[in-house]
C-alpha cells in the first residue's frame, strides 16, 4: 500500500542557502508522524514547502497519489491537504467564525460547513463562547485553538501543525496535546511539528529528528522516546 | 591591443554544445566553413552596395543616387558592414583581429550583422516608404537588401552560445491558461531556447597588457567616443539620425558580446585616475572640437539635466528613496538665485551676488526645503514619500504662480517669472560674452558649458565620495533591507534625511546656474511631466535608464533622453508616450539599466539564480528568500 | 453663494469624488502594498470611456437613457486597464524591489495620459461632456446641481454596495483575508491573485464611476484631470488610513470639505488675507497631508503604519 503522503529526497532554498538539503519520509493514512529538532533545523520550511508556499529546489512531493511540486499553494488545499502554520497566523481583524469560514473557503456545502463549525465549537467550547469577537482579541492558546480548528474545516485528508504548542502555559499546551490526542482517536492523519519533543514522541506513530536541513534519527514514537541520544539533546536529560 | 594570450577555443564543428547553464549551437544548420564564407560573403556585397546607387531621386535625405561614393545612410550600412566583416574574421581566428571578439563568441558576430541588416533594411524600406513603392530602388538598394540578408544568414548559421535546450517535461505555469495549448507550450520553449546567452563568457584580463599601451587605448577610445558623439550630432536628418542610433546601439551591444566592452571597463578601473582625467579632457575639449553655439547650448543643457538626474540618483539608486518632485529642488535654486541676481524683476533688485554666494544661496535654500518635506515623511514607509514629493512638486509651481501680487504676495512675479536675469560674471570673465582662447572661440554657450562641467565634476565627486563613505554604504544597507540596517545599527531615519537633504541641495546647485543659462525663471518648467525637460518625470526616467545607483548612469541616460527627442522632432509628440512606455518595459526586463550597477544587478535578478538548472519561476511560486517571515 | 452650508455641501460632493477615487488606491495598497500612481489616469480613462460611448450614441437619445451605457462603456474601460496593469505590468514585479512597481506604475501614468492625449480625437483640449438636465435646486440656502446630485447618490450607492461585499460575500471575506495575511490565505485555498484582480477590478469601476461623475458635473474632460484627481484621491486614503476602504471615503469627505472652507475662509484669518480663494486651495490640500502625516501617520481609521522598507 502506498502511503498518503511520500516525500522523497526534499531540497529547498533560501536564495543560496540551503535550508533543508535532501529529506525523505512518508506519512501514512490514520497516522500522527512527527518531525522533531533544534530551532533552525528546517521543520517549518519543510512544511511550507509541502503546502506550496515555498518551492523545492529538488525532489518530489506525492500527496494522495499526485505530484505536488509545482500545483500552486491555493490547489493544495483542494487535494485534502491542510496546514495550521507556526505562530498561529489567524486573521486578527475577522471574526471566530469569519475565520472559520475562511477555513471552508473551498467547499460549497452550506449546511456541512454549518455542521462542521458547530463541530469546532464542540472541540473548543471557547470559541463557540466568543464567535462574534475579532480573532485578534483572542489569547495566545485560544488563537491556537482556534488555528487548529480553521485547518480542520477543509475536512483534510492529512493535517499538519507546526508547533501548536508554541508560546502556551503548561496548561494550554497541555489542552492542545489532549486535543490532538483525541483527533488522533478520531482517526485523522496528522503530521506535527512539535518542539515539545516528549509529548510530541509519546503520541506519535512514526517520529523523524531533523538536524540542520536533513533527518538523522527515524523510529517510532516509542523508540525515539527512550533513545539515549534523543533523549540528552531533546529532553533535556543528562 | 595586440592578441591577447587566449585558451585555444574549442573550433571543430558547428555542433551542439553544451556547457553547464549555456550550450553552443547555430539556429541554421550548416557547415562551419561555409557558415563562415556566407557571413564573409555577405559583408562583402553589402559593402560593395553602398558604392551603388540606391535610389533614383535626390528627394530622400543625404543623396544616395552617387555611384562609387557612399552618402547619407549608406555610410552607416557601411560601417556597419565593415565591423562585423572585420569582427567576424577576428573570430573565426584571423591573426592580428582576434583581439575584437576577446570572449571567441561568434554571438558578437551575429549582433553586428543585426546591426547592419538593421540600418540597412530600414533604408531600403524608408526610400521605398518615402518615395512611393520599391519602384524607386535602384539596383544598388536591392543588392544591399539581399547582401544584408545574406549576411545575417551567415551569422545565424555560425555556433552561437545560447541557453540551453528546455526540458521536455518542463511547465510553464506563467503561461495560465494558454498553457493548455500545446503551439503556445511548444512556441514559448522555442523562445526561451532562442535567447543568446554569453554573460558568463570568460574575457582574458587586459590589466596584463602594457600600463602605456593600456593608457593609449584609454585616449583612443574616448577621442572615438567624442567623434562618435559629434557625427551623431551632426547627422540633419532624422532618418540618417534613426539609421545611425540602429548601427550605433546594437553595434555596442554586439561588441559587448563580444567582451570588448569588458576589458575596457577593466582597464578603465585599473587606470581610474588617468581614465577619469581623459574623460574629463574630453569633455573640455567639446566645445572646442565644434564652433557651434547650437551644440555648446546642447551640451550645458546635457550637464545640466545630467547633473541633476546625478543627484536625483543619490536619492533614488543609493538609498532607495523615490523622489517624484525632484525638479522643484532645482526650482527653489533657480528662483534663489533669480531672486539675488540683480535681475530689475526680482523684488531684491537692488542685491547682485556673486556667483558662489549665489550657488550657496540656492543650494541652501533647497537644503532646508528637502528637510522640511522629509522630515515629516521619511519615518513612514517609502510610498508616502513618494506621493508627498509628487504634492510638493505640484504646489511648488503653483504657489510660484500665485506669488505675484495679486492671488498671493509679491514675490516672484507669478507666471511671467523673473526674467533679464544679467550673465554671471567670475573672476572678472562674463559667461555671455565671446572669448577667444588661442585659435578658437567661445560663445555664451560655449563659456556656461564649460561651467556646467565644473559643476557635474563637483556632483560627481560628492556621489562618488558619498557613496563610499559610511553614509554611502548606510544608504546601500537602508535600500537593501532597511529593517535590517536598523537592526545594526543604523539610523534610518536620519542617513535617509541626509541623502534626502544631499539630493536637494545638489538640485538647488544646479539651478543656480539653471537660472542664468535660461536668463528667466517661470513656473511653467516645474512640472511633474511636460514636454520640456527638466521635468520630475525625465529625471526619474534618465536614472532608471541610465542604472540606478551609477555615476555614468543617469548621465547618458539624461543625455539620450535629451538628444534623441531634438534629433527626431517627429517624435516629440510621442516623447513622454514613450517615457511611460519606457520606464514599464525597463522595469520588467532590464530593471539595472543601461549600466548596471553590480550590486544592484544581484538585488534585481536574484530570483532567476537560485539553482543550477533552474528557471526563473511562475506567477504563484515565491522564491523562498521573499517569502519568509 | 459663500455661506457655510453652501460650503459644507461644495465639500461634500467634491469629496465624494475623491473618496470614490480613493477605494481604488486604498484596496490595493492594502492588498499589494502598492501605491498604484496610474489609478488617476484609470480614472481619466474611465471619464474618456463613458465620452466615447455618448458621442457615438444617436443624438436623438435622452441623457437619462445614455447615462447607463455611458457607465458600462466607462467601467469597461477602466476595468480592463486597470487588470491589464495589474496582469502585465505589476504581477511579475511582484517580488522585484519594492521601487520596481512604483516606477512602473509611474510610466503606466504617463503612457496612459499621452495615449488619451495623442489618440482620443482632438483631446489635447478640454473635451466637452454632457450634461444632465434640471438644478439648480434650492435646498435651504444651498444651490445644488444635478450633477453634484448624481455624484453623491453614486458614491453612497458605491459605498454601500462594497461594504456589503466586502463583509458577507465569500470572495469579500477572501479579500479582507489576503490583506492581512496574503500566505495564510492561500493555506486556505484563496487564489490571491484573482483577489489583486477582484481588488483592482473593483478601484477601477469606481475610478469609472467618479470619471463619468466628474464630467457631469465639471462639463468637461481633459486628459490630465487624472493627475490632479489622483493626488488629492491619495492624500484621502492616506488621511483616511491606507487599506481601509471606510477610511477612503471618510478621507475625501474631510480632503473635500476642508478644501472648501480653506478656498473661502482662509481669506478672513487675520494676516493670511492673500492665502484665500481657488489658487491656493491645492496647497491647503497639501499642508493638511503633512500635517496628518505629522499627528496621525495612520491615518484617521488606519492601524498603526508599520515604518517598513
Ligand atoms: N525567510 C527566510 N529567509 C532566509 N532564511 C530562512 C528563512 N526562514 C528560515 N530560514 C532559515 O532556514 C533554516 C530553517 O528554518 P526553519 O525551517 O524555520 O526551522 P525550524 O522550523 O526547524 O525552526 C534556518 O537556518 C533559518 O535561519
Ligand atoms: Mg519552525
Amino acid at each position: 500500500m502506498t502511503a498518503l503522503l511520500e516525500v522523497e529526497d526534499l531540497r529547498v532554498a533560501y536564495g543560496k542557502i540551503e535550508a533543508v538539503k535532501g529529506i525523505s519520509f512518508s506519512v501514512e493514512a490514520g497516522q500522527v508522524v512527527t518531525l522533531i529538532g533544534t530551532n533552525g533545523a528546517g521543520k517549518t520550511t519543510t512544511l511550507r514547502t509541502l503546502s506550496g508556499l515555498l518551492k523545492p529546489i529538488g525532489g518530489r512531493v506525492r500527496f494522495d497519489g499526485k505530484v505536488l511540486t509545482r500545483v500552486p499553494a491555493h490547489k493544495i488545499v483542494a487535494l485534502g491537504l491542510a496546514h495550521s502554520p507556526e505562530g498561529r497566523h489567524i486573521f486578527p481583524r475577522l471574526t471566530i467564525e469569519e475565520n472559520l469560514k475562511l477555513g471552508a473557503y473551498l467547499r460549497k456545502d452550506t449546511t456541512g460547513i454549518t455542521k462542521d463549525i458547530n463541530r469546532a465549537y464542540d472541540l473548543f467550547p471557547i470559541l463557540g463562547e466568543r464567535r462574534k469577537q475579532a480573532a485578534g482579541t483572542l489569547s495566545g492558546g485560544e488563537q491556537q485553538m482556534l488555528a487548529m480548528g480553521r485547518a480542520l474545516m477543509s475536512q483534510p485528508k492529512l493535517l499538519m501543525l507546526d508547533e501548536p504548542s508554541m508560546g502556551l502555559s503548561p496548561i494550554m499546551m497541555q489542552k492542545i496535546m489532549a486535543t490532538i490526542v483525541e483527533l488522533k482517536a478520531q482517526g485523522t492523519t496528522i503530521l506535527l511539528v512539535e518542539q515539545n519533543a516528549q509529548a510530541a514522541l509519546s503520541l506519535a506513530d512514526q517520529a523523524h529528528v531533523m538536524e540542520i536541513g536533513t533527518i538523522k534519527l527515524s523510529g517510532t514514537g516509542q523508540d525515539l522516546l527512550h533513545d539515549e541520544g534523543v533523549r540528552k539533546t531533546y529532553l533535556g536529560e543528562d | 591591443m595586440t592578441d591577447l594570450p587566449i585558451a585555444a577555443a574549442e573550433e571543430a564543428v558547428a555542433a551542439t554544445a553544451t556547457h553547464g547553464n549555456r550550450r553552443t549551437a547555430p539556429f541554421i544548420p550548416l557547415p562551419l566553413t561555409a557558415a563562415r564564407a556566407t557571413t564573409l560573403a555577405g559583408a562583402v556585397i553589402t559593402i560593395a552596395s553602398t558604392f551603388m546607387s540606391w535610389t533614383y531621386t535626390t528627394d530622400f535625405p543625404g543623396d544616395l543616387t552617387v555611384s562609387g561614393y557612399p552618402g547619407g545612410l549608406q555610410i552607416m550600412t557601411l560601417i556597419g558592414a565593415i565591423l562585423t566583416g572585420v569582427v567576424a574574421l577576428g573570430t573565426f581566428g584571423l591573426t592580428g583581429l582576434r583581439w575584437l571578439t576577446p570572449s571567441r563568441t561568434n554571438n558578437g558576430v551575429l549582433l553586428l550583422a543585426l546591426a547592419t541588416l538593421g540600418t540597412t533594411w530600414y533604408t531600403v524600406i524608408d526610400i521605398a516608404a518615402k518615395l512611393g513603392g520599391l519602384a524607386n530602388l535602384d539596383p544598388g538598394g536591392f543588392v544591399a537588401f539581399i547582401g544584408a540578408l545574406v549576411l545575417f544568414a551567415g551569422a545565424l548559421a555560425l555556433p552561437l552560445d545560447r541557453h540551453p535546450e528546455e526540458p521536455a517535461d518542463a511547465e510553464y505555469y506563467e503561461l495560465g491558461r494558454a498553457e493548455g495549448i500545446s503551439a503556445v507550450v511548444r512556441g514559448y520553449a522555442w523562445l526561451r531556447e532562442a535567447r543568446l546567452h554569453h554573460s558568463e563568457l570568460r574575457v582574458p584580463d587586459a590589466r596584463k597588457l602594457n600600463r602605456w599601451l593600456q593608457r593609449l587605448v584609454i585616449v583612443v577610445v574616448y577621442a572615438l567616443g567624442l567623434k562618435i558623439l559629434t557625427f551623431g550630432l551632426a547627422t540633419d536628418y532624422s532618418d540618417i539620425f534613426i539609421g545611425y542610433l540602429i548601427v550605433l546601439a546594437v553595434g555596442v551591444w554586439g561588441l559587448s558580446a563580444g567582451g570588448l566592452l569588458k576589458q575596457f571597463q577593466q582597464l578603465t578601473q585599473h587606470n581610474k585616475k588617468f581614465s577619469s582625467t581623459v574623460g574629463v579632457l574630453t569633455a573640455i575639449a567639446y566645445p572646442f572640437a565644434q564652433n557651434n553655439e547650437l551644440w555648446a547650448n546642447l551640451g550645458a543643457s546635457v550637464l545640466i539635466v545630467g547633473t541633476v538626474a546625478l543627484g536625483l540618483n543619490i536619492v533614488v539608486g543609493l538609498t532607495g528613496l523615490l523622489d517624484l518632485g525632484y525638479v522643484a529642488f532645482l526650482g527653489v535654486g533657480a528662483y534663489t538665485a533669480a531672486l539675488v541676481s540683480g535681475s530689475p524683476f526680482s523684488i531684491w533688485s537692488g542685491t547682485q551676488f556673486p556667483f558662489w554666494a549665489a550657488a550657496l544661496a540656492g543650494m541652501g535654500a533647497a537644503c532646508v526645503f528637502g528637510v522640511l518635506i522629509g522630515a515629516p515623511t521619511l519615518r513612514l514607509r517609502g510610498d508616502y514619500l513618494a506621493i508627498v514629493t509628487l504634492g510638493f512638486g505640484e504646489i511648488f509651481r503653483i504657489i510660484v504662480r500665485n506669488l505675484d501680487g495679486v492671488s498671493g504676495p509679491k514675490v516672484t512675479n507669478g507666471p511671467n517669472g523673473i526674467a533679464q536675469i544679467p550673465d554671471l560674471s567670475i573672476f572678472g570673465y562674463n559667461l555671455g560674452d565671446t572669448h577667444s582662447v588661442g585659435s578658437f572661440t567661445l560663445g555664451r554657450f560655449a563659456n556656461y558649458y564649460l561651467l556646467m562641467l565644473v559643476i557635474t565634476i563637483i556632483v560627481v565627486l560628492v556621489f562618488t565620495r558619498a557613496a563610499d563613505s559610511r553614509i554611502g554604504r548606510s544608504w546601500i544597507a537602508i535600500r537593501e533591507d532597511e529593517t535590517a540596517a536598523t537592526a545594526m545599527g543604523i539610523n534610518g531615519f536620519r542617513v535617509k534625511l541626509v541623502a534626502f537633504a544631499l539630493g536637494a541641495s545638489l538640485a538647488g546647485l544646479a539651478g543656480t546656474v539653471f537660472a542664468h543659462v535660461t536668463n528667466s525663471v517661470v513656473p511653467d518648467p516645474y512640472v511633474f511631466s511636460g514636454s520640456v525637460p527638466p521635468n520630475s518625470a525625465f529625471l526619474l526616467a534618465a536614472v532608471v535608464l541610465g542604472g540606478m545607483g551609477t555615476v555614468s548612469g543617469p548621465i547618458l541616460g539624461a543625455a539620450l533622453l535629451y538628444v534623441i527627442p531634438q534629433k527626431l522632432s517627429f517624435l516629440s509628440q510621442y516623447e513622454l508616450f514613450a517615457f511611460g512606455i519606457a520606464l514599464i518595459l525597463i522595469m520588467r526586463f532590464r530593471p539595472e539599466g543601461i549600466i548596471p550597477n553590480r550590486r544592484r544587478q544581484l538585488e534585481f535578478h536574484e530570483d532567476e539564480t537560485p539553482a543550477p538548472g533552474n528557471r526563473p519561476m511562475g506567477d504563484d511560486t515565491v522564491p523562498a528568500t521573499t517569502a519568509g517571515a | 453663494m459663500h455661506t457655510l452650508p453652501q460650503q459644507l455641501a461644495n465639500g461634500l460632493f467634491l469629496g465624494s469624488m475623491y473618496g470614490l477615487i480613493a477605494i481604488g488606491y486604498t484596496m490595493v495598497y492594502g492588498i499589494v502594498q502598492l501605491i498604484n500612481f496610474a489609478h488617476g489616469e484609470i480614472f481619466m480613462t474611465g471619464a474618456f470611456g463613458a465620452l466615447a460611448v455618448y458621442t457615438n450614441l444617436p443624438s436623438s437619445m435622452s441623457i437619462w437613457a445614455a447615462l447607463p451605457l455611458m457607465l458600462v462603456g466607462g467601467a469597461i474601460v477602466s476595468v480592463l486597464i486597470a487588470v491589464g496593469a495589474e496582469r502585465f505590468a505589476y504581477r511579475p514585479l511582484r517580488n522585484a524591489p519594492r521601487l520596481a512597481p512604483l516606477i512602473t506604475a509611474i510610466g503606466l501614468s504617463l503612457a496612459l495620459q499621452q495615449a488619451v492625449f495623442n489618440w482620443y480625437p482632438h483631446a489635447t483640449a478640454g473635451k466637452h461632456f454632457p450634461q444632465l438636465p434640471g438644478g439648480p435646486f434650492h435646498i435651504g440656502s444651498v444651490d445644488v446641481q444635478s450633477g453634484d446630485l448624481f455624484l453623491l447618490g453614486a458614491a453612497i450607492v458605491c459605498m454601500i454596495a462594497l461594504g456589503v461585499f466586502v463583509r458577507s460575500s465569500r470572495t469579500g471575506r477572501a479579500m479582507q483575508a489576503t490583506a492581512q495575511d496574503p500566505d495564510t490565505a492561500k493555506l486556505m485555498g484563496v487564489d490571491t491573485n484573482r483577489i489583486i484582480i477582484i481588488a483592482f477590478a473593483i478601484g477601477g469601476l469606481f475610478a469609472a464611476v467618479a470619471g463619468v461623475a466628474y464630467g457631469l458635473k465639471y462639463g468637461q474632460v481633459k486628459y490630465d484631470i487624472g493627475f490632479q484627481a489622483g493626488l488629492k484621491a491619495f492624500t484621502a486614503a492616506v488621511l483616511g488610513g491606507i487599506g481601509n476602504i471606510y477610511g477612503a471615503m471618510l478621507g475625501g469627505l474631510v480632503l473635500g470639505i476642508a478644501e472648501a472652507c480653506a478656498t473661502a475662509y482662509i481669506a478672513n484669518v487675520p494676516g493670511m488675507e492673500q492665502f484665500g480663494g481657488g489658487a491656493w486651495a491645492q496647497v491647503w490640500a497639501f499642508v493638511l497631508l503633512i500635517v496628518v502625516l505629522l499627528v496621525r501617520p495612520q491615518g484617521l481609521l488606519g492601524e498603526r503604519v508599520a515604518d517598513r522598507a
